[in-house]
């Protein structure tokens, strides 16, 4: 026969649990000491309890395991901490990689600094020189000299950033490129002719004014008075004879210059050419960036009256163009630094009436007093 | 070399002597020493909970070890109890359900790729089991198994298994129940 089950019974596992607090758990406690049935559900419970704790030993590693664990534990938590250190493996891949890209990058510097960093000039200007001519070509500094004493030269330049300035020195003068393409001829000691192909030169004989010259522009000997046809020109020899003292070429004679494409400079009107720069410009279609480049290329290596001739010819080519106010400013510092001060303050005189509110007015206007 | 030697020995007999707030405390600023002490300190409670929880011998070296360094990432986070028992054990527990859960995702998987519907039990425990009292552990399920280990191995409260356990207190008072009944059913039945 079953003994019947005592209703307090289910306390004991309350108690175990901690669910009886204060006067409930007093009151079971007394309890179990009448009734045998909780008791015994409690030990119960205790029994069960101690036999799970004792049970869990066979888990237990031996002490070898557990140091082998140990360090494998503190070397994952030090690798946590620090970066692993590389293996010599590794280091020997590392290695090779790093002289395989050194490898390709020394290839790479060698075989694409010939065409970037350095320009060769001997490459960069041919020289076909007629079985008469007489010429020879050195370097001085930033500057490529042809000397050319007899005979015709047709020289081709062409111009990349970084390259030297190329001058032709004559027996009576000397032309400096500033284009691509042209020809000079010399003869008893006296330039006999200069023909531009593609580009512009200045042509500077001793006792004239400089000349520019443009493409399908040429010059020869018997017009040794020369000025330029085009407004540009004009220009040039304005600037140049105010800041070099030189004859002003709007007083010379008819024009020396004959272009080999347009019709003859001398069949416009001068007062014509002058009020339609635009007329000219389309006949030898200027690049306002090309002018512009080359008078700060020439400011820049101190040719100082050059660059004021060509900011002055740029500034009555392109009167339009955006740098306008930039030109007539460098003028100004052209003229300044080729210490010539009156042709300095009518420029400046010129930029304070062209730009009454410039950017650099006040430095201008400091500079015009 | 000898002067690093007593050194380091001076430092692990410190470590020895911490107390487990503090331990926990250099812990999380990423003291070698205070790992190994508390190693020393809680492996064989926490390698006993594991293997009784999982059933699975093979498990639980790994498991104690991330155990560990689950620790350490949380020592930051420690509340400060006095002993660091029932933290440790927490962590092992949500690694435990992890596992399991990742268990159970791979055995869906299979089961989808195989066609055959998927066992709710893992059997390891059960075929790894070596005495009477841990075959009668490995019958429950891994929930009323953590829960009843918890409760009389750890002696940890209620209360305290229900917050490691992300359950109501109630669950916890419903699976201890069961889990004593079947316990009590395999173990004094098999006695009586």
């Amino acid at each position: 026969m079953k003994k019947a089950a005592c209703p307090r019974s289910f306390e004991a596992e309350a108690l175990r649990d901690g669910r009886l607090a204060g006067a409930e758990r007093v009151s079971f406690q007394r309890h179990l000491d009448s009734c045998p049935r909780c008791a015994r559900e409690v030990a119960t419970f205790q029994a069960i309890g101690d036999r799970l704790c004792d049970s869990g030993a066979e888990a237990d590693a031996d002490e070898l395991h557990v140091r082998r664990e140990r360090t494998r534990l503190l070397a994952a938590f030090d690798a946590k901490l620090a970066p692993p250190e590389r293996t010599p493996a590794a280091r020997t891949w590392l290695g090779a990689v790093a002289a395989a890209s050194l490898l390709l990058l020394g290839f790479c510097v060698y075989f694409r600094a010939p065409r970037v960093a350095a320009p060769r000039t001997e490459s960069a200007v041919v020289v076909d020189a007629d079985g008469a001519a007489s010429w020879s070509r050195q370097s001085e500094g930033g500057v490529e000299k042809i000397l050319l004493e007899r005979g015709a030269l047709s020289i081709r330049v062409d111009h990349t950033p970084g390259q030297r300035r190329l001058l032709v020195v004559l027996p009576d003068g000397e032309l400096e490129d500033i284009g691509t393409r042209f020809t000079v001829s010399a003869e008893a000691a006296r330039t006999t002719r200069v023909s531009v192909e593609s580009g512009s030169v200045v042509l500077r004989i001793r006792g004239q004014a400089p000349l520019a010259l443009r493409a399908g522009e040429s010059w020869n000997s018997s017009q040794r008075a020369a000025v330029s046809t085009c407004p540009s020109c004009e220009s040039a020899g304005v600037a140049l004879a105010t800041s070099a003292r030189l004859t002003p070429p709007t007083a010379a004679p008819a024009s020396p210059l004959a272009s080999t494409r347009s019709p003859p400079a001398a069949a416009v009107p001068s007062s014509d050419r002058a009020a339609s720069p635009a007329a000219s410009a389309a006949v030898h279609e200027p690049d306002p960036a090309l002018d512009f480049r080359a008078a700060i290329a020439a400011l820049d290596r101190g040719d100082n009256i050059a660059a004021a001739g060509r900011l002055s010819s740029f500034l009555s080519l392109h009167p339009r163009d955006a740098r306008c106010e930039d030109a007539a400013y460098l003028r100004v510092i052209a003229l300044q630094r080729a210490g010539d001060p009156g042709g300095m303050k009518e420029a400046a005189a010129q930029y304070l009436r062209q730009f009454p509110n410039g950017f650099r007015r006040a430095e201008v206007a400091a500079l015009a007093r | 070399m000898i002067v690093r030697r007593a050194h380091q020995a001076s430092l692990q007999d410190d470590a020895r002597n911490t107390p487990d707030p503090e331990l926990i405390a250099r812990l999380a600023t990423g003291e070698l020493d205070a790992l190994g002490a508390l190693y020393d300190r809680y492996q064989v409670p926490l390698r006993r909970f594991i293997a009784r929880s999982s059933g699975n011998d093979a498990d639980v070296d790994d498991l104690l070890h991330a155990t560990f360094l689950a620790a350490v990432v949380s020592a930051a986070r420690y509340d400060g109890r006095a002993s660091c028992r029932p933290w440790l054990i927490g962590i092992a527990v949500q690694l435990l359900r992890r596992r399991r859960q990742t268990f159970g995702r791979f055995l869906a998987v299979l089961s989808a790729l195989r066609g055959t519907t998927q066992s709710s039990r893992d059997p390891g425990p059960q075929l790894q089991a070596r005495t009477d009292v841990s075959r009668a552990l490995a019958g429950l399920s891994e929930a009323k198994r953590m829960t009843l280990l918890m409760a009389e191995v750890e002696g940890m409260s209620c209360s305290e298994i229900a917050a490691v356990l992300e359950v109501p207190i109630g669950t916890v008072w419903t699976r201890l129940h069961a889990a004593r009944r079947e316990l009590r059913e395999a173990l004094c039945g098999a006695d009586e």
